[in-house]
């Protein structure tokens, strides 16, 4: 039993290492996806990205990171503001992009 | 002989890539733009390449003509366009444009070519439902001066995901005194998808009009 909940508790941590690997921006400005697709196309970019998702309705930029890398906050932010927009907060977020998809179409 | 190079050489560095026809004339940081603008008295195609996040640097050609098509003028000229300022609100967008272009004019209303300085401003300010802009541009040279001015009101159908079509009803007043001292009211449909911009319509007299924009 002990050693099932070691293996349980050690995959667990595991997975939160795998899946603590997105980024959450909040950013003002964005009201079209013409105007916004320069935060995408110059996130993409980045090396360490995976996968990026813009959400006009909520405001927010979803950066995931390849596996095995680390985002770097600043210069996510530094995309931004150089595609002319302003970003309000970033945290970190245990979904991938396709998470945070099939969450947004479940609220809808 | 001259003039065919050149042509060619504007549709060519065109290829490779916008007017005041949209909230933004420029793209992001290290994208090109391509815009045109079509109906009867008025035809324009422009590209621009933005090297910064506020500045673009671009070539534009333009032709504009009376409703009886008896006067006529062309302009070719390369044309800065600058993000003056921008306010990022949590659901809107407003900006100040300066769009200025230093070229030359053609016409059959004076002899020879003439040098033309174009200054304008452009003011918009959007949401994801709305949309508003006006803007005024002068087109100077000596003894063929004409300016431009419009304002656009517009308003989506609905709010889309960011990768989904969105459809728009924007009404357009502007009047080109080249072409006439009244306003010309058009009615357009406008979709945006992402790198494309379109829009169709025909002006209260049925007069059609056809612009885009794309940025890559």
């Amino acid at each position: 039993m002990k050693l099932i909940n070691y293996v349980l508790a050690i995959s667990l941590m595991g997975l939160s290492q795998v899946t603590l690997a997105s980024m959450k921006v909040t950013v003002n400005g964005m009201v079209c996806s013409f105007c916004a697709q320069g935060i995408e196309k110059s996130l993409l970019k980045l090396d360490e990205t995976k996968a990026v998702m813009v959400d006009l309705k909520n405001k927010v930029v979803i950066v995931e990171a390849k596996e095995g890398k680390t985002l770097n906050e600043k210069l996510i932010k530094e995309e931004i503001t150089d595609s002319g927009y302003d970003v309000v907060s970033i945290e970190t977020i245990p979904q991938t992009v396709a998470q945070f998809k099939e969450q947004m179409k479940g609220k809808k | 002989m001259k003039q065919a190079l050149f042509l060619n050489f504007l549709f060519f560095v065109m290829m490779g890539f916008v007017t005041q026809l949209s909230a933004a004339p420029l793209g992001y940081k290290n994208s090109w733009m391509v815009m045109g603008d079509f109906n009867k008295t008025y035809q324009e195609l422009s590209a621009n390449y933005s090297i910064t996040a506020n500045d673009a640097l671009g070539v534009s050609v333009n032709a504009m003509q009376t409703e009886d098509s008896v006067s006529r003028q062309q302009i070719a000229e390369a044309v800065y366009t600058r993000k003056v300022a921008r306010w990022n609100l949590p659901n809107a967008q407003a900006n100040i444009w300066f769009i200025g272009g230093l070229g030359t004019t053609t016409g059959n209303t004076f002899g020879g070519s003439k040098a033309m300085a174009s200054p304008g401003v452009q003011v918009d300010y959007e949401t994801t439902r709305f949309y508003s802009m006006a803007s005024a541009r002068v087109y100077a040279a000596q003894g063929a001066t004409s300016n431009i001015t419009l304002v656009r009101l517009g308003a989506s159908f609905y709010e889309v995901d960011y990768d989904q079509p969105q459809p728009w009803l924007v009404v357009e007043a502007r009047r080109i005194t080249f072409v006439s001292n009244q306003y010309v009211f058009t009615p357009m449909l406008r979709v945006i998808h992402n790198r494309y911009f379109v829009e169709a319509g025909a002006s209260l007299s049925g007069q059609l009009r056809f612009n885009f924009m794309y940025n890559y």
